[in-house]
């Protein structure tokens, strides 16, 4: 693990070491023990240019189980961190475009196959060109690794069954819990299955999930990438009832999206007890016999 | 064309944009966007008398695929008759841009051609009212 001198003027984070500057990635790109990981929404940004030394993690072809709706398994995580050279003790950072929204995805799938070094580049790509660093169109080939994968941490990923147990327990009546909806508000409304734009295909029904609070995932950065302020995430999360004495359940479309917000919630709050529901709306939205509520 | 190669060709035209800019003398312009993922192209099409494609340039920004597909589809297009622009669907697009890589991309990778056949649409509902307005102004006008 590389010594966490991770700077974090920001401070007041939770958890800050998770945390990096473009400043100390770009002090790190010859560092052994580091390996940069850019994983985008835009799935060809990579190819355009990427930070020197940095691999690419495709959440669709890289991360996905080809055949059934799951993320690869665990001998397929072993054999995908191999071929990017990742060891167990390798310091990751992951980066990417739009806030890093698919960067936490795949932060949140090495976590949960209890990758231990995880951290986050703050504002991502755009905030690394926006300061002229260098780009690179050369792809690195790392020395493969013998990599053991943990097994899949429960306390960190939610199932239908989950989400259905915390709605009967009577936890969100009675303050205990709470689910938080990540899409937009049109998608929470039930005015649209998928945002604004997007293909209005996925899930059967429209709406959110009885319950559950709206808070969209972009709100928790700012316009150049970074992440707001620990007291305007307290301030965005609290004034909604999503606070951390409660056990939290975030779910958006396919999961990607409350991945932000779930390391939001988990890292830079250090909110104990969070969940994220990748099967999301395009599951609960499809099922039968499910709470729905919409309000237009 | 395998995988790599379908990627190659879509960044060369991101990155070589053929057609960019503004048309001046431009018959028809049509913007069109995809807000949620923050896609945004304008189309420009000179049209000739033969109803044929003369020029196609297109502005924007947005995803690789999303511009790649105003540079392609600009190429595209010019000679073409109007009613093969508008003949042309989705699979064109798959064909030019390779499936696997912009299965998950489709409204992106077709968002210039989209927005050119509206500009089409636009374009023939605007003759048709010129035509009409002229037709009513001869019908009123008092022959000498």
């Amino acid at each position: 693990m590389v010594a966490t001198e991770t700077r974090q003027e920001q401070g007041g984070y939770a958890h800050a070491e998770v945390l990096v500057s473009t400043e100390w990635v770009a002090q790190h790109l010859n560092d052994p023990k580091v390996r940069i990981v850019e994983s985008d929404e835009d799935i060809l940004l990579y190819d355009v240019g990427h930070i020197p030394g940095a691999v690419k993690l495709d959440w669709h072809t890289d991360l996905q189980d080809p055949v059934e709706r799951d993320f690869i398994d665990k001998a397929g995580f072993e054999a995908l961190m191999s071929r990017v050279g990742i060891s167990n003790d390798t310091t990751v950072v992951f980066y990417g475009d739009k806030n890093n929204w698919y960067a936490c995805y795949t932060f949140w799938l090495f976590k949960y196959y209890g990758h231990e070094d995880c951290r986050v580049m703050d504002g991502g790509r755009a905030k690394w060109e926006a300061e002229g660093r260098p780009f690179t169109k050369d792809v690195p080939s790392y020395p493969p690794t013998t990599y053991k994968a943990k097994d899949p941490d429960p306390k960190i990923r939610a199932f239908r069954d989950d989400v259905m147990a915390m709605l009967q327990s009577g936890k969100i009546e009675a303050g205990q819990a709470a689910l938080v909806d990540v899409r937009s508000p049109q998608e929470y409304s039930g005015e649209v299955i998928h945002m604004i734009g997007y293909p209005q295909e996925g899930a059967q029904r429209a709406g959110h999930v009885k319950g559950a609070r709206n808070i969209p995932w972009g709100k928790a950065a700012n316009p150049d990438g970074t992440f707001k302020s620990p007291e305007e995430l307290r301030a965005l999360y609290e004034s909604e009832g999503i606070t951390p004495d409660k056990e939290v359940i975030a779910y958006c479309r396919i999961g990607e999206r409350s991945s932000h917000t779930w390391f939001v919630l988990t890292y830079l709050l250090g909110y104990p007890n969070v969940r994220n529901y990748d099967g999301s709306w395009t599951e609960w939205g499809s099922m039968v016999n499910v709470p729905i509520e919409k309000n237009v | 064309m395998d995988r790599q190669a379908f990627i190659e060709h879509i960044l060369d035209h991101y990155e070589h944009p053929r057609n960019r800019g503004r048309l001046e003398d431009a018959t028809v312009q049509l913007g069109g966007g995809n807000p949620g993922c923050g896609d945004l192209i304008t189309i420009y099409l000179k049209i000739g008398p033969d109803d044929r494609i003369e020029r196609a340039t297109f502005e924007g920004e947005g995803c690789t695929i999303s511009q790649a597909g105003g540079s392609i589809i600009t190429e595209m297009i010019e000679g073409m008759t109007l009613d093969e622009v508008k003949a042309l669907g989705t699979q064109t697009m798959i064909e030019e841009m390779g499936e696997e890589v912009v299965k998950s991309r489709v409204r992106c990778a077709t968002l210039a051609l989209g927005t050119a056949q509206a500009a089409i649409d636009e374009y023939r509902k605007s003759r048709d009212r010129a035509e009409v307005s002229a037709a009513t102004d001869r019908a009123e006008t008092p022959s000498s």
